[in-house]
């Protein structure tokens, strides 16, 4: 343990591929058509909305704020994106439109926690829940079909590109593009440099309040792209469609940043993949989601537990000091 | 009168520090007690090894001539000595009475008690019969004002009736000179009622008008102690006494040639309560120093010369342009860097390596038009300031928690070369630095200064005389000297101390 903690990423990839493969190896051994092509199509689909949630919470982790908001605002994305296709917008316009909400709720939160400095949290679940209360505004709730099949959203789900599926197409661009900005420009040094020491990166020049700004409503809208996806996948809007993101979301997030030592990009894909191949291997097995659930939340507790650096100190403290006794 | 604490041979090592060097440190019954020193002379140790906060690695204390062991908090109350910190902490939701009597609500513990308030009001009016001082403590703590807080938390200190001994850590540094006199008044409640009060201060004036006697500590040793009398009689200058006597060498020389332009040029500057009235110019080529102790407005001051603090009055002129500092990127693209007091909240990003922070304060000097990092040449910047600053060791991957203050102080000064400033600013420099490392900084300071304009803030006088071409003394806020004389060390000292112009 000590040596994971001390040790380069080589160490730490090993470790995030026995958990991979043990994972697949367990699932495997009770539902034999886990590792078909067919489930891991449907599993990399899963994992595509996730990703690109988690990947916008990213952000917000890592200028240590919490978002809540992002499963209401991710269903008022989609009502509005049914409501647009329904009404004879065309899909372009209507993804767009869809995500421009979830930017803007993301700048609303932004704007409220880093300029009128309210808490986070309590910030979020409220403009969470104003979210989802607007989204019964379309249609009084029910789920909004029409016109679907006409407008071609529905192969932003089926189609595929250089023989991937779309949405993993999706997901890569925009985890290629995130991991540029975070880890590859001024940009990426400015978020990282506010959320670690927000005094210092102030004393450096840094806008810190832009930035906190900014990571809201990526995280925003980022949602309402993966939220795209879902729509896609299951042809209807739906005012729910959002409640599924925020386990994932955070799991992933705080799964990865506990395997690879810090929120990153990188981290946050690989404990995407950790959480969708479980979540996955769940609905295999015909497990209900409330159990699954139960067990994710299990294991993402586990995990952190065993990578916090805090804990890892106190237990071997009590090792080393125990045959001292 | 008799010794009711004794205090002898004390030794305290924090790591390579030896904090307390054989100590001594005696109280008498019903006195006041005033503890002198310069930052780090060992009065805190002192102070929190006699109310067990520290343990001591040697050294014997006796209390009323019975020698005692002090290993907890608990151990310190249970001996009759009970301390208020400099911010004392109150729950500020509770009124005066509950404060009080905090943790001691009811004889016995336990869930299902009820809190008895008619009693606890009962006990608050003894206490106050006890030590007489006009106070409502039915008011929330919160709504209180400085002097009150500090009265409560004085008589939650009191509260158990056993108490002999009353360590008052810097009581008056955030009260005004009316809610002083109403502390002095309490404090000559207490000894009047028998209780020993240890009263830490680094206002000189207020030693003659409250304590009986004083003990000066330099550098982890007793060098005095004298009463108030002694001490006026024999005209023994305190200053003096607290002076640490330092190699003197470790001072690069003076600037040679005269200062060039004005860089920086400050009028008048105030902010209320903080600071006022401060007026200096600082010119290229030089070092001016301003020497304030911890609260006299000087980490304020260099605040707001940073555009962190908003000052109400007076102006700012950068290189010939009067200027408003919006915030400290504004302040950054005027060419001013502040190399912070604290640097490990707000000059460094700890968990980050050499290279994340030394190009943190620029950027766009690290990355290319559309922000893409330059990893190639930063790592070859970094290095090459690395170099410049001495870093030791020279690694460029580790992250800057793991190197010593002053490598870390180093790597704060080689982000402000990095962004090329033309004035820097320099606050508490040598704070937690090693004498070894004290030298390289001054060194870099003075090198700094044949290119751009240098002001070292310090509460170290030493520091300021030693390194600075010209001074100032801040005292409560207000500049003590005029910029173009050349003080004496002590007159400097005094000038800080004391606020009188020598």
């Amino acid at each position: 343990m000590t040596a994971l903690k001390s040790s380069p990423l080589a160490l730490r990839l090993t470790a995030f591929l026995v958990l991979l493969g043990l994972i697949a190896t367990v699932f495997q051994s009770f539902a034999p058509a886990y590792l078909s092509e067919n489930n891991l199509h449907a599993l990399l689909r899963h994992m595509s909305v996730n990703g690109l949630t988690a990947i916008g919470l990213t952000f917000v982790i890592v200028v240590r704020h919490f978002d809540l908001s992002f499963p209401g605002v991710a269903s008022l994305g989609a009502m509005t994106l049914g409501w647009m296709l329904a009404n004879d917008f065309t899909l372009m316009q209507s993804v767009a439109g869809g995500i421009a909400i979830g930017l803007v709720a993301g700048l609303i939160n932004g704007n409220v926690i880093s300029y009128l400095r309210l808490p986070d949290i309590v910030t979020t679940i409220a403009t969470g829940g104003v979210a989802v209360g607007l989204s019964y505004f379309y249609s009084n709730g029910t789920s909004i079909s029409e016109n679907f099949f006409m407008s071609g959203i529905l192969d932003l789900n089926d189609s595929r590109f250089l023989s991937l599926d779309m949405p993993v197409v999706i997901l890569l661009a925009a985890a290629i593009v995130a991991f540029i900005v975070l880890h590859c420009t001024r940009f990426g040094r400015a978020f990282y440099a506010t959320g670690e020491n927000r005094r210092s990166a102030a004393f450096s020049g840094i806008r810190v309040r832009a930035y906190v700004l900014t990571a809201f409503g990526l995280c925003g809208a980022l949602a309402c792209l993966a939220i795209t996806l879902l729509v896609a996948s299951s042809g209807a809007a739906n005012v729910t469609a959002g409640n599924q993101l925020m386990m994932p979301a955070f799991a992933a997030v705080y799964l990865g940043a506990a395997l690879f030592g810090a929120p990153s990009i990188p981290a946050t894909l690989g404990g995407t993949l950790l959480m969708s191949a479980m979540l996955n291997g769940f609905t295999l097995l015909a497990i209900p989601y409330y159990y699954s659930d139960a067990i994710v939340s299990t294991v993402l507790i586990a995990a952190i537990g065993i990578f916090d650096p805090k804990l890892t100190t106190l237990l071997g403290g009590l090792f080393s000091r125990q045959p001292a006794r | 009168m008799a010794a009711i604490l004794d205090m002898k041979g004390i030794e305290k090592q924090f790591g390579v520090v030896k904090a307390l060097d054989n100590a001594d440190f005696s109280l008498e019954a019903g006195e006041i007690h005033a503890l002198l020193g310069i930052n780090g002379a060992g009065k805190s140790t002192l102070i929190k090894i006699l109310s067990g906060v520290y343990t001591k690695d040697a050294g014997e204390i006796a209390i009323a001539g019975e020698s005692v062991e002090i290993g907890t908090p608990a151990a310190a109350i249970a001996c009759g000595i009970a301390s208020v910190q400099q911010h004392p902490e109150l729950v500020d939701d509770f009124t005066g009475i509950e404060n009080i009597f905090l943790g001691q609500e009811a004889p016995q513990p336990g869930l299902g008690r009820r809190v008895d308030r008619r009693a606890l009001k009962l006990q608050a009016e003894q206490l106050l019969k006890r030590f007489p001082i006009e106070i409502d403590l039915e008011v929330r703590v919160g709504e209180m004002p400085a002097v009150d807080r500090e009265i409560v938390a004085i008589l939650h200190a009191l509260s158990r009736e056993h108490i002999r001994i009353l360590i008052l850590d810097e009581p008056t540094s955030t009260l005004t000179e009316r809610e002083k006199t109403s502390l002095f008044h309490l404090m000559r409640q207490l000894k009047a009622a028998g209780i020993a009060i240890i009263y830490i201060t680094h206002r000189l004036e207020e030693v003659f008008e409250i304590s009986d006697r004083f003990t000066v500590f330099r550098a982890g040793r007793r060098v005095a102690t004298l009463t108030c009398h002694e001490a006026r009689t024999s005209n023994i200058s305190i200053p003096e006494l607290m002076l640490d006597e330092k190699p003197g060498d470790i001072f690069p020389p003076k600037a040679k040639s005269a200062a060039g332009e004005a860089l920086l040029d400050v009028r008048g500057l105030s902010r209320h309560g903080l600071f006022s009235d401060v007026s200096f110019t600082l010119r290229r080529g030089e070092i001016l120093g301003i020497f304030g102790l911890v609260g006299s407005g000087a980490d304020e001051l260099s605040k707001a010369l940073f555009g962190v603090i908003r000052p109400d009055a007076g102006t700012l002129t950068v290189k010939g342009k009067q200027v408003t500092l919006k915030d400290p990127h504004d302040a950054l693209r005027r060419g001013i860097f502040l190399v912070p007091g604290d640097r490990r909240t707000e000059g460094l990003t700890l968990s980050r390596d050499v290279i994340f922070n030394m190009t943190l304060a620029h950027l766009g000097k690290a990355s290319i038009l559309g922000g893409l990092l330059r990893f190639g040449s930063n790592r070859k910047a970094s290095a090459g300031l690395a170099k410049r600053v001495a870093l030791h060791p020279m690694t460029l991957d580790r992250p800057v928690s793991a190197f010593s203050g002053g490598n870390q102080q180093k790597i704060v000064i080689a982000k402000g070369l990095y962004r090329d400033a033309d004035i820097y600013i320099f606050v508490e420099p040598t704070v937690g630095v090693d004498i070894g490392a004290r030298a390289t900084l001054y060194a870099l300071m003075r090198e700094l200064s044949a290119h751009a304009g240098v002001l070292v803030i310090s509460s170290d006088c030493d520091e300021v005389h030693g390194v600075a071409d010209r001074m100032i003394a801040l005292y409560r806020g207000r500049p003590v000297f005029v910029p173009d004389q050349r003080p004496s060390r002590d007159q400097l000292l005094t000038a800080g101390i004391m606020g009188a112009r020598a």
